[in-house]
């Protein structure tokens, strides 16, 4: 069980980032700290993808010679890479509106904290 | 031909606000001409569908498990002819409404619209699990950013919102980066083809599991609906008749070809045991969204519960694995849509008539509202089944699908749903009617011609939904199916 773990390094790595981002976004009331968390998620996810594209002593997918024979082996796969390049796009743009509305929700009730605004919300 | 479904909104999404700069009231009839054309686009290809057949599109002409593929069959020509009329007759409903709430905002707000209604339509005809991620986020964004414009508590609901169905994204990712893992492929009849092979794996299965649980987000299924009411309820009103049947139906859609077109027809009826798990959730949502539904006094409120627990009735009858139980499914799907559009068209009038947002102020209106009233009892009998609407027929096939399937536990199900149907619908009729109740001052507004415009149409097209059910059921069972029922 542990061998398996410790063979795939990238695994224990993703899993510790999305916990990490699922537990700040639970515990803490501050509307940038659970961006943060669900930043971080966002990236574990994309990180995990490009992992399942890398490839020991695999080369970049460029042909260099049209003669030589060609082995699909030799090359890291790129589909992983060009796909999450879209998905980090989406998760900067998502991150972006996100950030636009904490300015509105700052500029509106002068706080972030998520109870601070929800006692203000009940005073009105 | 098909490209032009998704491009003309996008197009003109992108013309508005250089137009808008000069000249803010060329925005209306600009977006309200793209999604005309867009509309002709739609049926124009759903006729050819009806008549040859399934139509691939390879974008760019890349063959398809290498390139990205569009399709188009029975289910998504009629989803795409629905979301295009559905939105088309929102957004003339919205006129007099976006002037009051959203001031100079009103450029942006239709970009957005169209933006919202382009990928709605991307998520519609993409055959590919990625493609459908980038629409489904783009579709995202664009209603968190609607549901927040009119800022107040609405920016908070739909922050949490972003928060909520950005995880939901990430998770379904997630869920695409395990199966593309195990299959090696994206495309979702070739995945198809590849998973049978592949049962043994835990991979897919976790995979399959994420996907669900993200979907499941998007679309609000108890127990992760809970930002739907708050981000609905707040939302400004000339927003959610577009945003409350179009979105969560449409990840609907989504799950629909993962189940039967990736996982497989056969796959998830003898293999997994997915259908019994959606079904699960699906009795589950509509159970709790019509109890819930009881307890609300605001009336969007109770608007958005309703539509959250008749969105599990469909998942129940898309579970029920068979010929009646699918094609009641999409018959309500498509009722459902039409019927959540005049819920909260009636709600926005409500309000724009009298102020009204709860219950307990609608006596006000008793004898003023002659139309809102009929397009309320129409949606009413719709929802709870009474014939000939279009919600009795779909309710009835899916209950004909549950008998089918022996399942009686769902029969029971649906029928204490119906049950509470009917109570919440009596809460908000019987002020309006009863005149036992004290009347207030009574309030002289005449609504706009193009409010009473969509919600007469829209309950028309409910009752006509019921009458000609046979022929769109046959048409549907032609057409729709996915293989191997």
């Amino acid at each position: 069980m542990i061998e398996t773990w410790i063979e795939r390094p990238h695994i224990i790595a993703f899993t510790v980032i999305f916990i990490w981002g699922l537990y700040l976004m639970v515990v803490h009331h501050n509307f940038i700290r659970k961006l943060i968390g669900m930043y971080l998620v966002q990236t574990s996810v994309i990180f995990l993808f490009v992992t399942l594209g890398t490839k020991t002593g695999s080369t970049i997918p460029v042909l260099h010679t049209t003669d030589a024979v060609i082995d699909p082996t030799d090359y890291a796969n790129p589909l992983p890479q060009m796909l999450m390049l879209t998905a980090i796009v989406v998760g900067v743009s998502t991150l972006g509106v996100a950030l636009a509305m904490a300015v509105k929700i700052y500029k509106e009730y002068g706080t972030l904290n998520e109870d601070e605004i929800l006692e203000e919300l009940r005073a009105r | 031909m098909l490209v032009l479904i998704v491009l003309i909104p996008l197009f003109a999404a992108i013309t508005i606000p250089m137009i808008g700069l000069r000249q803010e009231s060329a925005c209306r009839p600009l977006a309200l001409t793209a999604l005309a054309g867009m509309n002709i686009a739609s049926l124009s290809i759903y006729n050819e569908v009806v008549r040859n057949g399934t139509i691939h599109y390879a974008l760019s002409g890349w063959p398809p498990p290498i390139g990205i593929e569009w399709v188009v069959d029975g289910l998504s020509g009629i989803m795409l002819v629905a979301l295009s009329s559905l939105s088309l007759i929102a957004l003339a409903y919205a006129g007099p409404l976006t002037s009051k709430h959203l001031g100079r905002r009103i450029v942006p707000w239709h970009t957005m619209i169209l933006m919202l209604v382009a990928s709605l339509a991307g998520m519609i005809l993409a055959a590919d699990l990625f493609n459908l991620f980038v629409f489904l986020e783009v579709a995202s964004l664009c209603s968190y950013a609607l549901i927040g414009v009119a800022g107040g508590r609405a920016v908070i609901a739909a922050f949490r919102y972003l928060i909520v169905g950005t995880i939901g994204a990430s998770l379904y990712l997630l869920g695409v980066a395990y199966i593309y893992s195990a299959t090696g492929s994206l495309n979702i009849a070739d995945i198809g083809q590849r998973l049978p092979s592949l049962m043994e794996s835990k991979t897919v299965v976790i995979g399959i599991i994420f996907i669900f649980v993200g979907l499941g987000i998007k679309m609000a299924l108890v127990p992760l609906h809970t930002w739907l009411p708050d981000a609905y309820s707040n939302a400004p009103d000339a927003i959610t008749p577009i945003i409350a049947p179009l979105v969560t139906k449409v990840a609907l859609f989504a799950i629909l070809r993962i189940i039967y077109w990736m996982i497989g027809t056969e796959t998830s009826l003898h293999h997994l045991p997915v259908l019994f798990f959606t079904g699960l959730a699906g009795a589950l949502t509509m159970l709790i969204g019509a109890f819930l539904a009881l307890t609300q006094l605001e009336i969007k409120r109770i608007f958005a519960y309703a539509g959250i627990s008749h969105l599990g009735l469909i998942v129940m009858g898309i579970a029920m694995g068979n010929t009646e139980g699918f094609l009641g499914g999409v018959f309500y799907l498509l009722t459902e849509m039409v019927m959540q559009t005049v819920l909260f068209f009636i709600a926005g009038a409500i309000f724009y008539y009298g102020g009204v947002r709860y219950i307990h102020e609608l006596s006000r209106l008793r004898g003023q509202i002659p139309l809102t009233l009929t397009a309320l009892i129409v949606v009413a009998l719709s929802m709870v089944g009474v014939p000939p609407t279009g919600g009795f027929f779909g309710k009835w096939y899916i209950l004909l699908g549950a008998l089918k399937a022996g399942n009686y536990i769902a029969v029971f199900t649906i029928t204490i749903a119906t049950i509470l149907t009917m109570a919440y619908f009596l809460r908000i009729i019987r002020p309006l009617v009863v005149s036992s109740l004290q009347p207030e001052q009574p309030i002289h507004i005449q609504a706009p011609f193009s409010m009473r415009f969509g919600m007469s149409v829209l309950s028309i097209t409910i009752i006509a939904l019921g009458i000609f059910s046979d022929r769109i059921i046959t048409i549907l069972q032609k057409t729709a199916m996915p293989i191997g029922f």
